[in-house]
């Protein structure tokens, strides 16, 4: 009964209270009050200010994450900070309900787009006084090239970036031995491997966009940007029916006529997509760049990622997601809250060195430890794609702003995606379709 | 339409409910006719209905990733006893449908009473409310709930999501116990009355005690409910002691990864207590009492 | 009078199995404070109405009519929405698969959960384990038989598809082809619907006295007769309810398709519900996403209102 933490053993109680009354107060509800305490950190007199962090990655991350929030021993008159982990799933309206309640966080990590779209409703702490006082301490520096400008947004940095996802292209070494040609390094390349591949019965572009599977948006869009074209103008205007996007759609949709794509990934989820790699079915595709763990037993090995192509137009490129960390107006000491994050940033290193299944590290610090450098594939992600991957603001800026929100897992992408994948439109008409969509949407948020 | 045609009506849409029905003496050898051939189609049918339950049985059993066991396994029952707070989220689930169960029951039971018994302009529009309100779809509802619910210290605090259950079930068991009622003769009260008993008397002592099959497709019906939902209690809860079995079932779908086997041994375990339920409980269920309670107003 | 409409006459009247027949409600007068009881009785059930069902509804209900997000209502914009809302082709396009998804939601698990209860109501070896086995899929939660339905269908690996191509139907795609992906969603409904609807039925048959039965056949009626004359209007008034319970259960059901399809391919399996949801929670536009989901109840409260003056007139004849 020695609870340290008043949060959850408050509530419990009240409860048991709220049963009592209904006249149900069991044996067995009177044991549920011996819980174990699920914050920490309660040293000192002041208030936990609330860090809500994501399951970035497998349990281990969970209670690794958790350690180390809970480890921390704030200055004296600062507030020390207490964790919960929220589901991903229905968390748009977990945090917009509670943000709207003021019951949400000092800090949290979320979707990659939700800091700026409580950004624009006044609901964020801007990070530009912490990323300041990075300057002196080395950290600034130690971001990744490009990285925090991402977050930059007119009034200052919405947030600071966390870790990072990645499409990057993978292939089975195996199977395109077998079928006997060399890793693409252009589009032609690409489409020779998917020729070979389709004449072993395997697909050479795996892709997925069903339920709740959002990697074949992202990887059309990695086209768009890997021909240096993409879908916003530098005025944060919808642009997407260009000769480049045109270009890059055209090669998919060839992709789609001359068998390359698998015609089940439109309904695809991960799982799926993940038992076709595992079945030798898929030998080539674009994914996370953690693809090679999450399959694992004898086909993880198998698994390597490639470079990034040469496109028509000569450029390189693909799209990537700096999820992040916020700070929120609602907070019971804003000072706390950035020291706190100092404390987290310095700390959160092993999150990236032992197993936890999270993506990949915004710290140059962390790519060059000895634990992160035992994946081959994650260091070539890191080395190779990282410099050249763009955010959805892509071509017309680096910046994410509000409106990216109208295409990040968005009915309008999806349909896109699937209408791309099923094989049935033009370049022309997908693009102009999603255009209007989005420049409504985008209207619509005022 | 008259008071009697509709009375009429109704019971006999809920006779069957009614405690003094016993259809089954009453069968006669027509029923062992064919009976073999009835036997080869439900068997059939129910193979077929049932192969994704088996499937998830069968996901259950098998060995996880990295796991050096082959064939069928039970360790991801262990995995999920060892490293999860299931045996809270068990316990909460458990508390949460009884509490709720209890709950509707007691408010929908005097309720119905109310629908069965009182005909005025003013309760047949509150029958009408009931059933809109029953119509709107939970998802536009959660956010108005939460902010309404945080400011009364109920968000990640199990009688809150009871509240939010209760009010879910309330139409559909006012329904269902209305139609009860109306099952049961007024002239038994009206005996009690010249008794000597009060309203509440002889809703309690006639009333109640011949509603019991009705009590209990109500009391399942709210099981049932708040057993399964997860669109309201992962948005409620946020303490994983506090989660209930279907959040509980949320954590292992990770951002890139799902753990199947747990999630399917999850689920496994979660299948168990309704079943148990309705195998005890098989012959007193029936939903077909809401119909008379709809039907008469 | 014939011996058919005879007994139907008598079960009509629930002499059959409830035995009491006809009750004539006679007002006699309640004992004093009888009202004050009948309102206390009342007011439980009025005031979680009024805190759990109605502040929503009216907060929805501001939502709909201003341009707002989740988490401000934002200014005032009249009948904006829903004048965008219902020039939406999308809308349309939703509304229509609604209608798909629920005549067939409601008829599908409707005849399958009558055959059965028909079967089952004779004697049948076991038939106390079929009941419970045949309850299992309204039991199992959706999260769940969403994934095992994903497990049987989805990639060409699967044992469904795996089965056909034995079949002679080489690479069916069940989720991938959008009339495909409708069939499957609308299947996959009637599943966890059609236990639901064998209680139902079951207990409507309850009330029908076998010894009519009897009566017809020694009347020379057929089987099929005997279950259009007889069985049929015994049981209309329970059918016309669970008809509108399931249309209810039908047209606001998010969690079996968002979990099996996502609304894809192409929209192809949006319904409003969903596409509601997705306005909302994706499209973080509440003021269009609440008008659908208003417009919808609209037509589901006018759809039931018809049934229910269908279940009146069931009771006049």
């Amino acid at each position: 009964m020695a609870a340290p933490n008043p949060r959850p053993a408050l509530s419990r109680r009240g409860f048991l209270g709220f049963a009592g009354a209904a006249g149900i107060a069991t044996a067995g509800v009177l044991t549920g009050c011996n819980r174990a305490a699920s914050t920490g950190g309660s040293s000192g007199g002041e208030k936990p200010l609330k860090f809500w962090n994501m399951p970035w990655g497998n349990t281990q991350f969970t209670t690794l994450d958790k350690k180390i929030t809970t480890s921390y021993k704030p200055a004296s008159g600062l507030n020390p900070a207490s964790y919960q982990t929220i589901q991903w799933a229905n968390f748009t309206q977990t945090f917009a309900s509670a943000v709207a309640s003021n019951t949400g966080p000092a800090v949290s990590s979320g979707g990659g787009t939700q800091a700026f779209q409580f950004e624009a409703q006044g609901k964020i702490a801007y990070a530009d006084d912490l990323l300041n006082s990075w300057k002196s301490n080395g950290l600034y520096d130690d971001f990744l090239p490009g990285l925090i400008d991402t977050m930059k947004v007119d009034k200052g940095y919405a947030a600071i970036p966390y870790n990072l996802d990645m499409r990057v292209l993978w292939y089975n070494t195996k199977l395109l031995d077998q079928a006997g040609v060399e890793p693409p390094k252009t589009w032609d390349d690409f489409d020779k491997v998917c020729a070979a591949l389709k004449q072993k019965g395997i697909y050479g572009y795996g892709t997925m966009a069903g339920a709740g599977a959002y990697t074949g948006s992202h990887t059309l869009v990695s086209w768009m940007i890997n021909n240096g074209g993409g879908l916003f103008n530098a005025g944060h205007e919808p642009e997407m029916v260009t000769d480049v996007n045109i270009e890059a759609i055209n090669f998919v949709l060839d992709c789609v006529k001359k068998g390359y794509v698998d015609p089940h990934s439109v309904s695809y989820t991960s799982d799926n997509a993940q038992s076709q790699w595992k079945a030798h079915k898929f030998g080539m595709g674009f994914d996370t760049a953690g693809l090679a763990n999450n399959i694992g037993g004898t086909v993880g090995p198998e698994l390597t990622i490639g470079s990034p192509l040469t496109s028509p137009s000569g450029k390189k490129g693909a799209l990537y997601f700096p999820n992040n960390i916020m700070m929120y107006t609602n907070t019971p000491n804003q000072k706390s809250s950035e020291a706190f994050l100092t404390y987290y940033y310095k700390n959160m290193a092993p999150l990236w060195t032992s197993n936890t299944g999270i993506g990949l590290p915004p710290l140059k610090s962390i790519t060059e430890k000895t634990g992160f450098r035992k994946d081959k594939n994650a260091v070539k992600a890191i080395e190779e794609w990282q410099p050249i991957s763009k955010t959805w603001a892509a071509p017309g800026s680096n910046s994410l702003f509000l409106g990216v929100t109208t295409v990040d897992g968005t009915p309008a992408m999806d349909t896109f995606t699937q209408s791309i994948l099923g094989g049935k439109v033009t370049a022309k008409q997908a693009l102009s379709t999603l255009q209007d969509t989005v420049a409504k949407a985008i209207k619509a948020q005022g | 339409m008259t008071d009697t045609s509709m009375r009429t009506g109704l019971q006999q849409g809920v006779s069957a409910q009614s405690p003094t029905a016993a259809p089954t003496r009453r069968r006669r050898p027509l029923d062992e006719r064919g009976k073999w051939w009835r036997f080869v189609v439900v068997l059939i049918v129910t193979i077929i209905a049932i192969v994704p339950i088996v499937s998830v049985l069968y996901l259950s059993l098998q060995p996880g990733l990295g796991s050096s066991a082959t064939g069928l396994t039970l360790e991801n029952f262990g995995l999920v006893f060892s490293q999860t707070q299931i045996s809270y989220w068990l316990e909460n689930s458990l508390l949460v449908t009884l509490v709720t169960v209890v709950i509707s029951v007691a408010v929908a039971a005097p309720a119905g009473y109310v629908l069965s018994r009182v005909r005025s302009r003013l309760v047949s529009s509150y029958s009408l409310v009931l059933f809109v309100v029953q119509s709107l779809p939970v998802v536009t509802a959660v956010i108005p709930l939460f902010i309404l619910f945080s400011g009364l210290g109920l968000v990640d605090n199990l009688g809150g999501v009871i509240i939010v259950y209760v009010g879910s079930t309330l139409s559909v068991a006012t329904w269902m116990l209305a139609a009860y009622y109306d099952s049961i003769p007024i002239s038994l009260e009206e005996a009690a009355w010249m008794d000597g008993l009060s309203v509440f008397g002889s809703f309690l002592r006639v009333v109640l005690r011949n509603s019991l099959p009705g009590i209990l497709s109500t009391a399942i019906f709210s099981f049932l409910l708040s057993w399964n939902d997860y669109l309201v209690a992962v948005v409620f809860l946020r303490s994983d002691v506090n989660y209930t079995l279907p959040v509980g079932l949320e954590t292992f779908f990770q951002q890139n990864a799902t753990n199947w086997g747990l999630v399917m041994a999850v689920a496994v375990i979660m299948m168990l207590p309704p079943v148990i339920l309705f195998a005890a409980l098989n012959k007193y269920f029936s939903v077909g009492g809401i119909g008379g309670a709809l039907a008469g107003r | 009078m014939s011996a058919v409409s005879e007994g139907i006459e008598r079960a009509r009247r629930g002499v059959g199995a409830g035995g009491s027949g006809r009750t004539t409600p006679r007002r006699r007068r309640r004992p004093t404070g009888g009202g004050l009881t009948l309102l206390l009785f009342a007011l439980p059930s009025l005031i979680l109405l009024l805190l759990i069902n109605l502040y929503p509804l009216v907060y929805a209900a501001m939502q709909s009519v201003r341009s707002g997000n989740l988490i401000n209502l934002g200014p005032f914009v009249g009948l904006a929405n829903y004048r965008n809302v219902l020039t939406d082709p999308d809308f349309w396009h939703s509304a229509l698969f609604t209608l798909i998804f629920t005549v067939t939601g409601v008829f599908g698990s409707w005849a399958v959960g009558l055959a059965l209860a028909m079967l089952l109501r004779g004697k049948v070896p076991a038939g106390g384990v079929f009941k419970v086995l045949l309850l299992l899929p309204w039991v199992v939660p959706v999260v769940v038989s969403a994934t095992s339905w994903n497990w049987l269908v989805a990639t060409p690996q699967s044992p469904l598809p795996e089965f056909f191509s034995l079949l002679g139907f080489d690479n069916v795609l069940f989720l991938s082809d959008p009339t495909l992906a409708k069939i499957v969603v609308c299947v996959f409904k009637v599943w966890i619907s059609f236990p639901f609807m064998m209680m139902m039925m079951s207990s409507a048959l309850t009330a029908v006295d076998v010894n009519v039965y009897e009566a017809a056949k020694v009347d020379g009626a057929t089987g099929w007769q005997s279950f259009r004359s007889i069985t049929m209007p015994l049981i209309s008034r329970s059918t016309y309810i669970s008809w509108i319970l399931m249309t209810i259960f039908c047209v606001n059901d998010f969690p079996t398709i968002y979990l099996l399809t996502g609304g894809g391919p192409t929209n192809a399996t949006t319904s409003l519900v969903v596409l509601a949801y997705r306005t909302v929670f994706q499209d973080f536009q509440t003021g269009p996403g609440v008008a659908i989901a208003f417009l919808m109840t609209a037509v589901l409260v006018i759809v039931s209102v018809v049934l229910y003056r269908q279940i009146a007139k069931v009771n006049i004849e």
